[in-house]
């Protein structure tokens, strides 16, 4: 009895051990030149968010996202390596050191600001919520008491959770598994950027985004993030995205990715911003 | 490691332990009544169950419980039928743990030698008593490091709840990842209360071999 005892309290010390913070913390990540060297860049971008960042069926990652991310290995002379990111691991991702450059459509807020370090920003969005047209949601207010759908460690989680309580919370991992669930009527309503559910919607159209609830909360920007501390990598970042700005290369991202989406009589300065300006 | 933060979320991984201990108990006892009814079709080879519990054994016994949940929560619905992330939960454990309580069950009937057997029968005991009063005990007591095996693991598999919106302790360490981005302390809260839900249980194994199996323990 006493040895088992022992070797279960060793056990567990090791488990504390393995997680405390006295474990090594990884260095802030790699310089362009480490990068340029390498010959590759590691990119983390959704893989399910159509048409911001998905995989295609020839097995090609494609989007507005992944447009960005080309230009940029193009610039760099290396090649990209995409890493297909969950929504709530995007800061980790970073933190770990397991990509350079996080472009999974990651919208600015302060409280990732302390763990990231954001670039200038390439688009603006606000929350949508996509419902089905047979009982459309035009105002957050009418979910009060139902279930809406949101994939965790979104923006859409952090605005609902705080300023509606009374919104039952339907959480998944994956935007893929959180669409499925809309389609199987387990939730009243899907909230996540405005520029995706409409999206969606155009593609789904018994589903539709409600008169009143195509922006909601502020305004944000949505910019490339690098790990805290990488002065060199954003340095540069911010440095391309002037640049390209003068030959307005975001809005030729918009053309070739989100035109055939969004029709030919959208407005893309509703969504693009071009050399950093908001 | 921030430590205001660990006591603000103790109530959240608190409530997730009781999902995670409610859905895991009522598929473990489900469990329990699928395994001895598959054991005991199996043990007396009845001809036409004895087949489809193989099947079934086999089918249950190969998927991972995660690809079982996702059919279940996903592709049923496009079938007409739609289940609750609960009853899914309960569902896809009762179906992957039947198979693993049969098969402990059944290896368990087996070591049962003949002798004992033809023994029961020569005193006159007939088939129902000889399996409560010869089969059973034996069985059973030999059965429980297996079956406290099995029930440690399905308790552990219940960490792939969080795939059908269950809010079970792999969930809410998620969601405060993502929220807060306090990985230490939500990993670390999460290992604790996965070991406090498991040590008791195999120490509970301990006490209950010592009291069935006296006969190697001695009357202690």
């Amino acid at each position: 009895m006493k040895k088992n005892t022992i070797v279960k309290a060793l056990a567990f010390a090791l488990a504390l051990a393995a997680i405390s913070p006295l474990s090594a913390k990884p260095k802030t990540g790699r310089t362009v030149a480490e990068i340029k060297k390498s010959k590759t860049i590691k990119i983390a971008v959704f893989s399910d968010k159509k048409p911001f960042g998905y995989v295609d069926e020839n097995g090609e990652y494609q989007g507005y996202d992944v447009y960005f991310g080309n230009r940029i290995a193009k610039d760099l002379g290396v090649k990209v390596k995409y890493v297909p990111v969950e929504a709530a691991a995007r800061v980790e991702v970073l933190a770990t050191g397991k990509v350079d450059l996080v472009l999974a459509n990651f919208t600015v807020t302060p409280e990732r600001a302390e763990k990231v370090d954001f670039a200038l920003p390439y688009m603006k969005v606000a929350l949508g919520i996509v419902s089905p047209k047979s009982a459309l949601i035009t105002d957050p207010s009418q979910l009060n008491g139902k279930t809406l759908i949101i994939a965790k460690g979104t923006t859409a989680e952090s605005y609902f959770s705080k300023n509606y309580p009374k919104i039952n919370l339907l959480k998944f991992d994956q935007y893929s598994e959180a669409y499925n669930a809309l389609l199987d009527g387990r939730g009243d309503g899907l909230s996540t950027d405005n520029t995706e559910v409409l999206a969606w919607a155009i593609e789904n159209p018994s589903f539709a985004v409600g008169a009143g609830a195509d922006s909601i909360g502020s305004l944000d920007a949505i910019a490339p993030a690098v790990q805290k501390g990488n002065k060199d990598l954003l340095d540069w970042l911010n440095n391309e995205i002037k640049e390209l700005g003068k030959e307005n290369f975001f809005h030729a991202d918009y053309e070739a990715t989100l035109r055939d989406v969004y029709g030919k009589d959208s407005d893309a300065d509703s969504l693009v911003v071009e050399g950093g300006n908001l | 490691m921030d430590f205001n933060f660990i006591k603000e979320v103790i109530p959240l991984y608190v409530e997730a332990t009781w999902l995670t201990l409610r859905i895991g108990f009522i598929g473990i006892i489900l469990s329990f009544i699928t395994g001895i009814f598959c054991a005991v079709v199996r043990y007396w080879k009845i001809p036409v169950l004895n087949v489809i519990v193989r099947v079934y054994t086999e089918i249950s016994r190969n998927t991972p419980l995660l690809i079982q949940l996702f059919f279940l929560y996903f592709a049923l619905p496009r079938l007409g039928v739609k289940l609750s992330g609960e009853q899914c939960g309960i569902i896809g454990l009762t179906f992957l743990g039947g198979s693993y309580m049969a098969e402990t069950f059944r290896s368990s009937l087996e070591t049962v030698g003949r002798p004992q057997l033809e023994s029961g029968m020569c005193v006159g005991l007939n088939k129902i008593q000889l399996v409560r009063y010869v089969v059973l005990p034996q069985a059973l007591s030999v059965s429980v490091p297996g079956l406290v095996a099995n029930i440690i693991f399905l308790l552990k598999e219940t960490s792939v709840f969080s795939a059908v919106a269950l809010a079970d302790l792999m969930y809410v360490a998620k969601d405060l990842i993502g929220l807060y981005y306090k990985t230490e302390e939500s990993l670390f809260l999460l290992v604790i209360a996965y070991f406090i839900i498991l040590l008791p249980i195999s120490l509970l194994s301990r006490f209950i071999e010592k009291r069935l199996r006296y006969g190697q323990f001695g009357n202690s």
